[in-house]
């Protein structure tokens, strides 16, 4: 080899470069967001410190009267159930959509990866508009339901649960598939028994991460007005019961905390 | 023990099936499910018909006219309400990464048990369990809820929402920097420490160099995330797309909601875009 001392020298100017260029732009959208934020008077409205003071104080005890209690389950247990729903739905069709994404299931060459491409493209469509903005539209076009907020979460859900899942199965080792293939498995069975079972324990902790989003998602579905914790935590802060408020913001961090736990432990039962 | 690991995850599955069949029991047994709807002939109409005044070919009850997105004039007022949106998202984010800084040492674990460097203490330990806490709690929260609470103080406009979103990511970013710190590579530090280094010195060169990269790269996918949700937050925080949106709909001018989502795609287009360049970046630099 001859050495010509400029190729390394450059590249490490490169990156020196490249450090350089982005401390300035990320310094420079730090300075441009805050000096452009509106700090000029009025920030806190009139009577907004007293009431940030009466909020925090509120949390002393929160409400926890037997009656509000069991209103709070009551929210809770509905924003479970659209949640849960919302996800499943999500997973049944998220799975196939992404098989077809990761583009190992199909007809032979180009073909394939054309109807792999096109799938990638809704599938990026479906997320890049808000839970929130889709469950606007269905009530706007079907009329307020359950079904409504339901297929709201599902749909932006699906496409972030393809576009991970067809990234996991493509990113499996490829030595046991070549094993699989040169042993005259069909594409199929490549997949049922080589990538599926390499990518699973990723896809299920995936999974519930998002099943963990979709509680939140599903709590902010009050705003196109169906029932459930935001529901009632928009109704109490419309009362000024902030007690109430912390006691439906304990419930929701109690959700998330539980699905956060039981996710930790199926993912240390299966090993990863 | 691997059997009980083993029926573990087979008890989670079937837990969660039955969940999920409750769940869609509960829901088609509703009385306001929507399935008839979803089934029926004039709520596909209905859908139909919002859709074409969506697309401008049905004036419906706007009145008639131009349809905003064929407007010049439209596209450049909502132009700087995009403007703004962007701005309450890149708030947000300088926000939450400011936070993180000057909290997230003491929030891992190695850290605060002086594992790293510095002398491990009662309250270093509260102060662990605190922020972790904190964490936990300002990310169960949606940024939804957190605008709602935050109108009550804050006057209308980019703060409030940018606050709102910045509290949430907060807590995402907070945790997931404080795991990079527990799981990064001790030898540095230790190395540092052993040559005599301060803790200051320490916290410089051992710890910042490693953790910065992830730090950056979580927050460039965060930004990402916010940006959809900014105009969500806008619906109440009054800032940016998300109030027009709302004022457009409300007022039936659909057309002019079709014009929103339009510039609500660009953005998040963009921000992929520019978030992946800088991703780019941070592995290069």
């Amino acid at each position: 080899m001859i050495w010509t001392g400029t190729p390394k020298a450059s590249g490490l100017a490169r990156v020196l470069e490249t450090r350089r260029l982005l401390t300035l732009a990320l310094a420079g959208a730090l300075v441009w967001s805050l000096a452009s934020a509106g700090w000029g008077g009025g920030i806190v409205h009139t009577g907004g410190g007293n009431s940030f003071k009466d909020f925090l104080l509120a949390l002393f005890p929160p409400e926890l009267s037997p009656g509000f209690l069991k209103l709070a389950v009551a929210a809770s247990w509905q924003t479970v159930v659209h949640a849960v729903a919302g996800i499943t739905l999500a997973i049944v069709a998220g799975l196939p959509l992404g098989v077809v994404a990761s583009g190992s299931l199909g007809g032979p060459g180009r073909s394939r990866l054309a109807i792999a491409a096109g799938v990638r493209f809704v599938l990026a469509f479906m997320r890049s508009i808000h839970e929130l903005v889709w469950a606007v539209l269905f009530v706007a076009a079907f009329g307020l339901s359950s079904l409504a907020v339901v297929l709201a979460i599902a749909i932006p859900y699906a496409g972030i649960l393809g576009c991970i899942y067809s990234e996991l199965l493509n990113d499996v080792p490829h030595g046991p598939l070549d094993g699989l293939r040169s042993s005259g498995a069909s594409p199929a069975r490549v997949l049922l028994y080589g990538r599926m079972p390499m990518a699973l324990t990723d896809m299920l902790s995936y999974g519930f991460y998002r099943f963990e989003c979709a509680i939140r998602a599903a709590a902010i579905m009050s705003f196109v007005g169906i029932r459930g914790l935001g529901f009632e935590i928009q109704l109490s802060l419309n009362d000024l019961r902030f007690d109430e408020v912390w006691t439906l913001l304990l419930f929701l961090f109690g959700l998330v905390l539980l699905v956060d736990y039981w996710s930790a432990r199926v993912r240390r039962s299966l090993g990863s | 023990m691997t059997r009980s690991r083993i029926t573990f995850a087979r008890a989670s599955l079937y837990g969660f099936l039955t969940l999920a069949v409750a769940s869609w029991v509960y829901i088609l047994a509703g009385a306001d499910n929507g399935l008839e709807d979803l089934f029926s002939g004039q709520a596909w109409s209905n859908a139909c018909s919002f859709l074409r005044q969506l697309s401008g070919l049905d004036a419906g009850l706007s009145g008639g006219g131009q349809p905003a997105f064929l407007d010049l004039g439209r596209w450049a007022d909502t132009g700087k309400l995009a403007y703004k949106t962007l701005l309450m998202s890149v708030l947000a984010i300088s926000f939450a990464g400011l936070g993180v800084l000057v909290t997230f040492l003491p929030a891992a674990r190695n850290v605060s048990n002086g594992e790293l460097g510095g002398r491990p203490s009662a309250g270093l330990g509260a102060l662990y369990h605190l922020l972790r806490l904190f964490f936990a709690f300002t990310r169960a929260v949606p940024e939804l809820v957190w605008a709602l609470v935050i109108v009550f103080f804050l006057s209308p406009g980019v703060l409030p929402g940018a606050i709102a979103l910045g509290l949430h990511n907060y807590g995402i970013v907070g945790k997931l920097s404080a795991e990079v710190v527990e799981n990064m590579d001790p030898g540095p530090a230790r190395a540092l420490r052993s040559a005599g280094a301060g803790n200051l010195q320490m916290l410089a060169y051992g710890i910042i160099p490693q953790a910065m990269p992830q730090f950056l790269t979580y927050l460039l996918y965060r930004w990402e995330v916010v940006i959809r949700t900014t105009v969500v937050v806008g619906f109440v925080s009054a800032g940016g797309l998300g109030r027009e949106f709302r004022l457009n709909l409300s007022f039936f001018q659909y057309t002019d909601v079709a014009l929103i989502i339009l510039w609500y795609l660009i953005l998040v287009v963009a921000v992929d875009l520019l978030s992946a360049l800088l991703r780019r970046m941070v592995r290069a630099g």
